[in-house]
């Protein structure tokens, strides 16, 4: 079964070149995109994606708040920030958002190796509960 | 008089015959003249009109002229009022003395000399009229400035923006290209790896030189985040490009505050780091946020530094860079109604600045 990616940035450029990115691995595909939080939240609960790549500064609610209102419908499902801002204190609050990983758009090249340690061999179906295992992420 | 405003001249006198004396020489300065017969109506004028000279009479039935300047001069309000004092009798220099110790302006003398009378009234209807004009320039300075801080907060805000919607997201694109790119280098010659290789370099320097210029217009985690978070992260950043050592200490019971008071506090500490890197000499800083008292925090920016120039009056002299950063701090803060104090030897500089806050907060323990 292939890992469904619901992608969630204000900008087209990024949103297509995440596409590009993610789709160069034949068993991931992107099952809906959204530009701003509030939106994001509302394809999550129809969609049901595997993995959430999430920018943080987007207009209406931000990429922490709609991690945190994701969280709440289904815990078990890996969230990546995927922002300009990375720091320690985001992450920090990040984590207790719920995000599993934070990656720095300004250095996108380690995300793809993330994300596949984030899936790793774990249940990231819905309705699972729990952290997603044993990867490497924000909640060690 | 021209175009000149007004100012109120109130003349006290029990005597019809006087004020109407006085009426007479007063009238060519083209002020506007109120009589009162008594201390009690000349109260009554001063409670409901701002008066600038008031011209009394020493010796008046009930209430004297001292005793009514004494009870002028006990209210804030009327503390500016020149009141001149006119007696035919209490001639002595200790009735003179008396006089300037309630805070008399003159003290003359009757048989009054119309034309000497009517100059010092002109000296002091003139200084009133300066020093209000001088109020509601400063009022409307301080208008214009707040009214500039906030545009300048505003614009800059626009700009971060700006960068952040529009060269980020080609930033964040062209390290995702070099991304797959990197994937395939096998494919690529030796010389080609090394051409993109260089270029995943450009693009880390081109993202970190624009966040630098992001954050410092406008630090983003500041809206998305709060105060402390913001402030620690550009503590973090100024350390990284100034190598003086930042230490910081932020209660975290403070939590998110107003928009306006978060950006003025964040503005405060970046102008006193920035103070730090460029005057000071200080190899260190440190940082305090904490809860003074209910409703009160204080900020703190420490420095081991030289200290700050000796000039005359609290702030540095005008038109060095240090001297608007100070005012600047100022303004904010009295935008805020909180107060900036500043400590400095040649062991190094304190500010404190104690901002209110419309929330109550437990001082830590």
């Amino acid at each position: 079964m292939r890992t469904r990616f619901l992608i969630v940035d204000d900008s087209e450029l990024v949103r297509k070149s995440l596409r590009t990115v993610l789709q160069a691995n034949p068993d991931w595909e992107i099952c809906g995109e959204a530009a701003d939080g509030e939106s994001a939240v509302e394809l999550f609960k129809e969609l049901h994606p595997n993995v959430v790549i999430l920018d943080f500064q987007m207009p209406g609610i931000n990429g922490i708040e709609t991690a945190s209102r994701m969280s709440q419908i289904a815990p078990a499902v890996p969230i990546v920030l995927f922002t300009q801002h990375a720091s320690p204190d985001l992450e920090r609050h990040a984590r207790e958002a719920g995000i599993r990983s934070v990656v720095s758009k300004t250095n996108a090249f380690p995300m793809v190796g993330m994300i596949e340690a984030l899936l790793g061999p774990t249940n990231t179906e819905w309705g699972a509960g729990g952290s997603a295992g044993s990867t490497k992420d924000l909640a060690d | 008089m021209g175009d000149q405003e007004q100012v109120n001249i109130l003349m006290v006198d029990d005597q019809p015959g006087k004020l109407l004396t006085y009426e007479a020489i007063l009238n060519e300065l083209g002020e506007n003249l109120i009589k009162a017969r008594s201390g009690k109506e000349a109260l009554d004028h001063l409670l409901r009109t701002d008066i600038a000279v008031v011209l009394m009479d020493v010796s008046m039935p009930e209430l004297d002229g001292f005793e009514l300047a004494d009870m002028i001069r006990q209210h804030p309000r009327f503390q500016k009022i020149a009141i001149i004092f006119i007696s035919a009798v209490h001639l002595t220099d200790l009735d003179r003395l008396n006089a300037y110790q309630r805070g008399a302006v003159d003290y003359i003398s009757v048989p009054v000399v119309p034309e000497l009378l009517r100059a010092k009234v002109r000296v002091f209807a003139d200084l009133h009229r300066k020093t209000h004009q001088l109020e509601m320039l400063n009022r409307d300075l301080r208008t214009l400035s707040a009214r500039l801080l906030a545009t300048q907060d505003e614009e800059r805000r626009r700009i971060a923006r700006d960068l952040h919607d529009s060269i980020g997201p080609l930033i964040a694109a062209l390290s995702m290209n070099n991304g797959m790119l990197a994937q395939q280098t096998k494919k690529l010659g030796a010389e080609v790896a090394e051409v993109l290789q260089q270029n995943n370099q450009l693009v880390e320097q081109l993202s970190k030189q624009t966040r630098t210029i992001s954050h410092l217009l406008h630090p983003p985690l500041l809206d998305e985040i709060g105060l402390l978070p913001a402030i620690k992260m550009f503590a973090e950043g100024f350390a990284e490009r100034s190598s003086v050592k930042v230490d910081v200490e932020l209660s975290p019971e403070i939590g998110r505050l107003p928009p306006n008071v978060e950006i003025s506090v964040f503005r405060v500490v970046q102008e006193c780091l920035t103070n730090v890197y460029r005057h000071s000499g200080s190899k260190t800083a440190y940082i305090k946020i904490a809860p003074a008292q209910e409703k009160l925090l204080t900020v703190q920016v420490c420095d081991e530094g030289k200290g700050m120039p000796r000039t005359n009056g609290a702030a540095a002299s005008p038109g060095s860079n240090h001297g608007v950063g100070l005012s600047g701090m100022r303004e904010r803060l009295r935008e805020l109604g909180g107060t900036l104090e500043i400590k400095s030897s040649d062991k190094g500089t304190t500010v404190i600045a104690a901002v209110p806050v419309n929330k109550p907060m437990v001082k830590s323990v």
